[in-house]
């Protein structure tokens, strides 16, 4: 239905506006400037600032712009003398207190107050008491605050309730003794805490890591993406002496709005870390030598041509850019090579040829709000896609249902109507017993392993209630996610959450991890497809295939096996045995000179223009912000350098923009989701449904290298030491008590870890919290272990 | 969530009041009980402890600042411990005309502290800046705990104070 | 003819050279308006704008507070800062080198300074003798501040009235 316009006057200029509209807004999309603190387009009205003042005709007094609705016929004048009257007033009032230290404050020169002053502030106080000071609150390692300069507009009380889904900030007191803080001295926990920085209008709350470090006049501020999630956030990175030293969102009302996770905006703090590669590294007789671009791909060219095509692994991070990954691909399959993959923290590969042309959404990230139930299998949406997690809880507040499987709680901060826990071990059971409940029991497309699972399956309550919610809905979508990806019966709980999908009309999402997950798999960065989807008829192995088996020389692209490895053990003792181990990094760690033979610094995201497709399959290409540090080089061009020196054709790309054209020409630029995981016809049931599962997730921020190295991020209370949970039921079977130190064991190796209790984990499971900055020494996130009493003498 | 749920912080007797309270709001609006589950807190424990307050924000679904909010916002609610009885001497203007000021100095002399100041035995608490608390009419008055006492002279406000233990 | 005539008798009587020098003789005798630099010196005002220095306060704090107008103002660009905040929480320099080769003496960078702590002094007599000493750090800079102390702050006194 079109909303009635109606037609006003704004300074005698005539406007149409949608009526119930607020005159702030109907003015801001006509360019007539109001001054304003408390006002934010995307948060609720609060009218206290009383800064955005105007005359309106037949009013006795001036009247607020953010909380008047538009009327017909009205006449509003926001620059007669009546108006900036009220507003200079307003303005006096709020510097009685607001001390006098712009010249050190990091506001400073973009401060929305420090603007209004110059227009509507005078130059002399007529006040000569003493101006008020508050004590600052210690928020954690992200947000500085200097609570003096707070003039109360409640921005961030309100972006904590309203948008956060956390109310963390509050407006203690009243009158002079109103502060705004947590009362009681805590961290901020918000994974978007990092918002309450830009909504704050003065410079009472600030970023804590760039403190102090850079004017905002003096940086120069380059428009970026974001590469740690599958959002594909916009960001800018605001840039000093090649020096990023902060990043800020850069608006999309389609992807980010005007937020940006905590791990978008402190992620930077990565890409200055005194282990940055620099230069070429050579392990020789003597040990590792610096070495020349040409020499280091001379031995690489040579080195890598003494082994076979099968003997050779390539395994690549998801969140490098479409032309590194393209280009990687491309240059050794063009030596044989097809043991290519990026699904490092994947487990199960069974239905690889059924997959979509590339892990979506199912639907733009814009309409994610629109759905009124949304199933969330194995996800912790909120600490995966943070943003993505945002949309649901929009939708959640307009009254979306959001029902989840998983193996614990998790804090989504929305409401989730059913949180199923389930041991992982009992989801294929579970996920059968919702199936089950499709009536006519269509169930013809099943595999017959899975067709005799779901028929022996009887709906539990939850089952029945997930099913109906789904079935009544109408606009719903199921959403796979990480936990799900490393699940070893992934296969088969993606094909009954398709079939569940398709019966249910619901949309289905595979979420894609990384940045540029979708990107990899559109440009055949795996064994079985060449770019565009194609199938590979000499199809390679997969990285677990590539660990467990035959290759002896491996290349890593941008990876931290220890970290970025579903069964990181595996993986550092495959580099570790194997003869020729080349990498390509931004960062050389103290085990990669352990493993490596040559080390090729590259530049990370911030240091060279890159393409990244999102979740919704939305290609973004972004510039350079930095230059990279020392002989580092985008490895696109490395790439290009070495099929040189290995006599390669076909490689005379002379920018990322050629690149990017050829990967178009090969894959197309596909937006659309066409290619669902339908019919999958081979699946993976093998469970022990009788033993301990442990599971796992990649901490928040813990998904990349960039982000591990990021100091603040990892000062968090999303960081925590490694510890085991289990509910009591089964610490009571073990003989096991809380702070107790438990022995697990998993594929024959052991660690000893601190037990904590969680009522809401299930039987038969334990949760295994991970560190970003220890090696998770087991293996796999899920897989079943075996837990042992220590026993003290 | 079940009282059951609840760390056993809250006693039966805020328990109950929040209940009685509650019942008379609609089932969606629990944080309307939040004024009276603070008024029971504080005669229960003479002011409000932090962690009690969590209590009562997980019992009515709120978040814990928002009931750190409500409580630091009147008065009359106390954050930090302070003595047995509460002495608040009105300075509003009635209650001054009359020599409120007097009633303070005497007290303050007598007691050894300031307003807004406890007696070290933690007998007594001085409250400060008092508003008008509606009994002009026996100015000067002040409020003795829950009970009004008007028309104070020294002398009377000696004998009061000799009257509590 | 006559022309030629008379200058040809003014040629030989030298009467040009005998003006020339009437007028050595008339300053000859008359004050003189040089001085004998370096023994003697011009006089300054106590708005000259010299070699640049960092002023502290009585108590030794530095005045500094980081804020970059300075350098932001700099028409030449000869101003390089950077910041980091303190222990004590307050906002300092940890960089503050001046190129003076850059340098132009406009005074903007004094103009802009919020607590007096970038001043130019009355300090002209400078040179080097590398590449590379022309850069003042902050401690050089510094150090001439406490060296002309008294001066600046003298200077500064008779000058408020016209700032």
């Amino acid at each position: 239905m079109p909303e009635e316009q109606i037609q006003l006057f704004i300074n005698d200029r005539e406007v149409h506006a949608s009526k119930g509209a607020m005159l702030i807004e109907v003015a801001d999309q006509h360019d007539i400037r109001i001054p304003r603190f408390c006002y934010h387009k995307k948060l609720s009205v609060a009218a206290n600032c009383r800064m955005c003042m105007v005359e309106v005709e037949k009013a006795p007094k001036a009247l607020p712009a953010c909380a008047t609705p538009v009327a017909e016929g009205m006449r509003v004048y926001t620059h007669s003398p009546a108006a900036l009257d009220a507003q200079k007033s307003t303005m006096e009032f709020l510097l009685i207190n607001h001390p006098l230290d712009c010249p050190v404050c990091d506001q400073g020169g973009e401060c929305e107050l420090q603007d209004t002053a110059m227009g509507y502030g005078e130059d002399v106080s007529r006040y000569t008491e003493r101006k008020r000071v508050v004590a600052d609150k210690e928020l954690g390692p992200l947000v500085s605050t200097d609570m003096t300069r707070c003039i109360h507009c409640t921005r961030c009380v309100r972006f904590g309730s309203e948008v956060a889904g956390i109310r963390e900030l509050g407006a203690t007191g009243r009158g002079e003794f109103m502060e705004i803080g947590t009362y009681v001295q805590r961290s901020l926990t918000s994974e978007l805490s990092g918002n309450v920085i830009d909504v704050c209008p003065v410079g009472a709350l600030n970023a804590k890591p760039s403190r102090m470090r850079a004017r905002s006049w003096e940086m120069l501020q380059c428009a970026g993406l974001s590469p740690h999630d599958a959002m594909g956030s916009n960001i800018y990175m605001h840039v000093l002496r090649n020096t990023v030293v902060r990043v800020v969102p850069r608006e999309n009302d389609e992807l980010n709005e005007t937020w940006i996770a905590d791990r978008d905006r402190f992620s930077y703090e990565g890409l200055h870390t005194p282990d940055r590669a620099t230069q070429p590294l050579v392990r020789t007789a003597r040990g590792w030598e610096s070495s020349s671009w040409q020499a280091s791909l001379d031995v690489l060219a040579r080195k890598i041509k003494q082994f076979s095509p099968e003997e050779v692994g390539v395994m690549a991070a998801a969140h490098s850019s479409l032309e590194e990954q393209y280009l990687l691909q491309k240059l050794f399959r063009c030596l044989g090579i097809q043991n290519i993959d990026h699904r490092v923290r994947q487990a199960d590969f069974t239905d690889q040829e059924y997959m979509p042309l590339f892990p979506n959404l199912g639907q733009s990230i814009e309409s994610l709000e629109h759905n009124n139930a949304v199933f969330l299998i194995g996800c912790d949406i909120r600490l995966e896609q943070p943003m993505l997690a945002h949309r649901i809880r929009k939708a959640s507040a307009r009254g979306c249902q959001v029902v989840a499987l998983n193996s614990r709680d998790f804090d989504f901060l929305f409401a989730a109507q059913v949180n199923w826990n389930q041991a992982p071990q009992a989801w294929l059971q579970a996920l059968s017993e919702i199936v089950k409940c499709i009536p006519d029991n269509e169930l013809r497309d099943l595999p017959h392993e899975l067709k005799e699972i779901v028929e022996q399956a009887s709906p539990s309550m939850y089952a029945r209630h997930i099913f109906e919610l789904l079935s009544q809905a109408g606009t719903c979508s199921v959403f796979l996610g990480a936990m799900l990806d490393s699940h070893p019966q992934a296969s088969a709980l993606r094909a009954l959450a398709a079939v569940l999908a398709r019966h249910t009309h619901a949309n289905f999402g595979l979420l894609p991890q990384a940045g540029n997950t979708a990107g990899a798999w559109l440009c055949g960065l795996l064994p079985h497809r060449l770019a565009g989807g194609v199938p590979n008829p000499d199809a390679g192995l997969d990285t677990t295939a590539m660990l467990a088996g035959p290759c002896k020389a491996f290349v890593l692209f941008n990876l931290e096996p220890e970290f970025d490895f579903a069964n990181a053990p595996s993986a550092l003792e495959a580099m570790q045995e194997a003869d020729f181990v080349v990498v390509f990094t931004p960062y050389v760690s103290e085990s990669m000179r352990s493993y490596a033979d040559v080390v090729l610094p590259i530049a990370t995201f911030a240091e060279m223009r890159g393409t990244y497709v999102n979740a919704e399959g939305r290609w973004q290409t972004a510039d350079k912000a930095i230059n990279p540090p020392g002989q580092a080089r985008p490895a696109w061009r490395i790439l290009r350098v070495l099929a040189d020196h290995l006599g390669l054709e076909g490689f005379t790309h002379e920018s990322s923009q050629q690149v990017l054209e050829e990967i178009k020409v090969q894959t197309g630029e596909t937006t659309g989701f066409e290619g669902r995981l339908h019919e999958s016809k081979m699946v993976q049931t093998q469970a022990d449904p009788e033993g301990i599962y442990r599971v796992s997730a990649t901490p928040m921020y813990a998904v990349d290298n960039v982000v591990r190295r990021a100091n603040s991020l990892q000062q968090t209370p999303y960081e925590r030491s490694p510890r085991v949970a289990m509910c009591e039921q089964l610490a009571r079977e073990l003989g096991v008590l809380e702070e107790d130190e438990v022995r697990i064991v998993q594929d024959g190796r052991a660690k000893v870890l601190k037990l904590e209790l969680d009522p809401a984990l299930p039987m038969n499971c334990v949760w295994v919290q991970k560190s970003s900055r220890q090696v998770d020494e087991l293996g796999n996130a899920i897989a079943p272990v075996e837990i042992q009493r220590l026993d003290h003498d | 969530m079940t009282p059951a749920d609840l760390p056993g912080t809250l006693s039966n007797y805020v328990r109950g009041e929040m209940d009685d309270w509650l019942s008379r709001y609609p089932v969606d609006q629990k944080q309307s009980a939040v004024l009276g589950a603070l008024r029971a807190l504080q005669h229960e424990d003479g002011y409000l402890k932090t962690e009690k307050m969590d209590a009562v924000a997980t019992y009515l679904d709120m978040p814990p600042i928002a009931v750190y909010e409500v409580a630091s916002f009147y008065s009359m609610f106390e954050l930090e411990p302070v003595g047995k009885h509460t002495l608040a001497v009105c300075t509003n203007l009635s209650c001054m005309l009359c020599g409120a000021d007097k009633i303070v100095e005497h007290l303050e002399h007598k007691l050894g502290i300031g307003l807004g100041e406890s007696t070290p035995d933690g007998k007594f608490f001085l409250k400060k800046e008092e508003e008008c608390l509606a009994a002009c009419c026996g100015a000067p008055m002040m409020q003795v705990n829950h009970d009004y006492e008007e028309n104070l002279t020294i002398e009377k406000v000696d004998r009061i104070l000799e009257g509590l233990d | 003819m006559m022309k030629k005539i008379r200058n040809l008798i003014r040629s030989f009587t030298l009467s040009e050279l005998l003006r020339g020098m009437r007028l050595t003789g008339r300053r000859f005798t008359s004050k003189k308006l040089t001085v004998r630099y370096p023994e003697e010196k011009t006089p300054q005002s106590p708005r000259f704008r010299g070699l640049h220095a960092l002023r502290r306060y009585p108590s030794g704090e530095e005045r500094c507070i980081g804020c970059k107008l300075c350098e932001a103002v700099c028409p030449a660009l000869a101003i390089t800062i950077d910041t980091e905040e303190r222990e004590d929480g307050s906002r300092r320099t940890t960089r503050y080198d001046i190129d003076l080769f850059k340098c132009v003496y406009c005074g903007f960078c004094e103009e802009a300074c919020p607590v007096d702590a970038i001043v130019e002094t009355r300090v002209f007599e400078y040179s080097f003798f590398e590449r590379g000493q022309q850069v003042m750090n902050k401690e050089m800079l510094l150090e001439v501040g406490a060296k002309h102390e008294a001066q600046i702050a003298s200077d500064r006194e008779v000058s408020v009235l016209d700032r």
